[in-house]
């Protein structure tokens, strides 16, 4: 009979299956929600609650890769799954039949497929701001959510590639998309911002994934420590699957190790840690910027009315940072509730500072509507101010005022400190964000084009089924892939977490002090200042 | 953790980077070497009906013009494969002295002759073919140019069996396309084939091109089309 490993036993209390050996209950202050709600500048509120040490982080974070998942997670990944599954057959039959099967015709030859692009390729902005300017400005909230959203940027990526993949008509000419010598004498229009995409989103998904992966090598490192410890002192261990007679924690050793790269936890390694971390960041600021900018020139370059506008990189950006930082908050709400522990890492402080940024970069789209307007009328052009008055009043009025519901007036709730931080709301509107951030690609591309410059040539876009079931069956990749990241790799970068508990900024102690006030272990040099003078 | 890769383990990296490194070259050589028209098209020699029309007998040795069977060829976007009628026109019973002399001449031709009493024709097996997205190249406009048949199918007037012997392929066309001077040739040499071949090899061998060229040129006003439409439409 396998006798449970101390730190298995660990990592199964804090995940709530056996019973905590000490409640750490502590009074709070009903004024900062779960004590991290402090707007006192003198205070540093606390970033990890519960008074949590240097190894219980260690157990949390290894324990939701380590524990059985929760019960949800199995028929989650399933339905996830078989969606993917549906979207991948919608995109064989368009790969055998043709593009035909999509709703697209002479007049609307873009439709979901490069809104579905642009949509998740959106998305992903909020990893690559959070791991690399957030970390330049040195915002340390930014390590409880990191991790997931830069897995989060990938996943988007890959949902994003599959469209200019597919939209192409002939596949299996997509090679011809990079700058490769030919048979053909075929060359790529440098000239074309197209092609620019095809450098802006591959060099993006190369950075994120180099980005993602560099920061879990000592995590992994981590998790193959544990279990190859765990199988030291107990080599008896549960096995993969009764008829595999493979020990669990060998199999984890093996892989995890494997992905450590040999990494030992040793000074140099995390000098050199620090440093490739810090050349990362820098490298992937700019795409923060470049690469929804590129993506907007696919239209501002055009001189379709209604897409030729100078204000479309920043206002793109911002959409982009906007739209990602609403599926942050969709993925990360349910699963601070459905995990263990996990409010402990994500407060409500990292809530509210995302509603926070969801709320400026919502004003920042709202200009920018309204600047598209102003200019359309400003300009003098009567396409162009046809192109918008079409728009809002046009055959598809609906998906304008959607856009403009879900993404100007949901997040003006956030002005509220109480909506930032009551979680179903955020996480309405963060869902009301992603589907008015759908509904402004669609906007953007089917509204411009369906009613262009000649009467004759006007027609409607409506989607078919395969339309439809490649889009979901985009979430279903999306969520298939994010349900595997949650299970089976650290969900959190566990040193960087460590490094801003309040345990690693000690300060001095006296008896009194922080008792009761459920401000944990902020200290403000203020007050330290005030005990140094009061008689140390 | 020392325990877990064992000390071989570290040159795993190397052999991996190496693997990669060669294999990509290898994938990419190959595909360089083979995935191209140049491997796959040029040699191509399928085995014709009756063995095959010997050019090099009929026009290296007889000295026939292209245009004796190719009849449409300055006029038509087809250079067109002579019917029946047009072997039957020599291969008929007692016209050649050799068909009644040679035995085995007269066997070999014979598919002719039965081809033509049954009103049928014969399936010579295409050699050259463009894909359709590229509509009908244009043999007459080419050919009008000072394009010699040469330039496209080599020294025909050599070969029992033609084969083919340029890749075909869309570079292959741009090449000329963008550099004319290469093959322009006078109009009255198109189809003296040896000839063409000479002055060609002189030209790529740094000679000046004749005056006759030179005009050749520039009534094409040195300039075959370049744009998608002229060739995809």
């Amino acid at each position: 009979m396998s006798q449970l490993d101390p730190d298995h036993l660990n990592a199964q209390r804090l995940a709530g299956i056996a019973p905590a050996a000490t409640a750490p209950a502590q009074p709070l202050d009903p004024q900062t929600g779960d004590g991290t709600l402090i707007d006192t500048p003198g205070v540093r509120p606390p970033l990890v609650l519960n008074n949590r040490g240097i190894g219980d982080i260690t157990s949390i974070v290894a324990g939701y890769a380590e524990n059985a998942p929760p019960k949800w997670w199995l028929p989650a990944f399933l339905t996830a799954f078989g969606i993917a599954q549906l979207g991948g057959a919608m995109i064989l039959y368009l790969v055998i039949t043709g593009i035909g099967t999509w709703g697209l015709n002479n007049q609307v030859d873009w439709a979901w497929d490069i809104t579905n692009f642009v949509f998740w390729i959106g998305i992903g902005h909020a990893g690559t701001l959070i791991s690399a300017i957030l970390c330049l400005l040195k915002q340390k909230w930014r390590t409880a959510v990191n991790r997931a959203a830069e897995a989060m940027t990938i996943f988007a990526v890959i949902c994003a590639a599959t469209f200019p993949g597919i939209h192409i008509g002939r596949q299996w000419m997509a090679w011809f998309l990079p700058p490769i010598p030919n048979s053909n004498a075929i060359w790529s229009n440098f000239r074309s911002p197209l092609l620019w995409d095809v450098f802006a989103v591959s060099t993006y998904g190369t950075v994120s994934a180099l980005f993602w992966f560099m920061g879990m090598v000592p995590d992994f490192a981590t998790l193959r420590d544990r279990a190859d410890a765990r199988l030291r002192r107990n080599p008896e261990g549960p096995i993969v699957l009764p008829f595999l007679p493979v020990r669990t924690d060998q199999l984890r050793a093996y892989i995890y190790g494997f992905l450590a790269l040999g990494w030992r936890m040793s000074g140099r390694h995390w000098h050199r840690y620090e440093a490739a971390y810090l050349i990362l960041a820098g490298i992937s600021t700019p795409l923060v910027l470049s690469v929804h900018s590129i993506v907007s020139f696919d239209f501002a370059t055009s001189v379709m009315p209604g897409w030729h506008t100078t204000i479309f990189p920043p206002y793109f950006v911002a959409g982009a940072i906007f739209g990602g930082f609403a599926m942050v908050l969709l993925l990360l709400i349910p699963c601070r509730e459905l995990f263990a522990n996990m409010k402990d890492i994500i407060t409500l402080r990292h809530i509210d500072n995302m509603a926070k940024i969801l709320l400026a970069t919502g004003m920042m789209v709202g200009f920018a509507y309204s600047m598209e307007f102003f200019i359309a009328w400003y300009g003098g052009n009567k396409n162009e101010l046809f192109a918008f008055v079409n728009r809002a009043t046009g055959p598809y009025w609906w998906a304008y005022w959607t856009m403009i519901t879900c993404n100007v007036l949901s997040p003006q709730l956030f002005w509220s400190k109480k909506m930032r931080t009551n979680v179903v709301a955020v996480w309405i509107v963060a869902l009301l964000v992603t589907i008015g951030m759908w509904f402004e690609r669609f906007v953007i591309i089917v509204t411009s084009l369906h009613r262009a410059f000649l009467p004759g040539e006007y027609h409607m876009f409506h989607p078919t089924l395969v339309d439809i079931g490649i889009f979901v069956g985009s979430f279903g990749t999306f969520m298939t892939l994010f349900l595997l990241f949650l299970r089976f790799l650290p969900v959190f970068p566990i040193a960087e977490l460590k490094a801003v508990l309040p345990q690693a900024s000690p300060h001095h102690h006296d008896d009194d002090h922080g008792k009761g006030n459920g401000h944990g272990h902020g200290h403000s040099t203020n007050t330290h200042g005030k005990h140094a003078a009061g008689g140390h | 953790m020392s325990l877990l890769f064992p000390k071989w383990t570290n040159v795993l990296p190397t052999v991996f980077a190496v693997a990669a490194l060669g294999g990509a070259a290898t994938a990419i050589g190959g595909f360089w070497y083979y995935a191209t028209p140049k491997f796959w098209r040029v040699g191509y020699m399928p085995t014709q009906p009756g063995g095959g029309f010997s050019h090099q007998i009929h026009v290296g040795k007889l000295g026939m013009d292209c245009r004796y069977c190719h009849t449409n060829v300055e006029k038509s976007y087809e250079a067109n494969i002579p019917n029946v009628s047009t072997c039957y026109g020599c291969h008929s019973d007692g016209k050649l002295a050799k068909l009644n002399s040679t035995p085995s001449h007269k066997e070999k031709t014979q598919f002719i002759r039965d081809a033509y009493s049954k009103d049928a024709s014969i399936d010579w097996i295409r050699v050259h073919k463009v894909p359709d997205y590229v509509h009908n190249f244009p043999h007459h406009v080419h050919v009008n140019a000072g394009i010699s048949c040469y330039s496209c199918h080599g020294r025909i007037d050599t070969m029992p069996i033609v084969h083919h012997v340029e890749s075909l392929s869309m570079s292959w066309c741009l090449d000329c396309h963008r550099a004319p001077e290469n093959h322009v040739v006078p109009k009255d040499k198109i189809y003296d084939l040896a000839f063409v071949q000479e002055e060609l090899k002189a030209r790529r061998e740094g000679s000046p091109m004749t005056p006759a060229a030179t005009a050749v040129l520039d009534a094409i006003q040195k300039a075959p089309p370049e744009n998608c439409g002229a060739c995809h439409y």
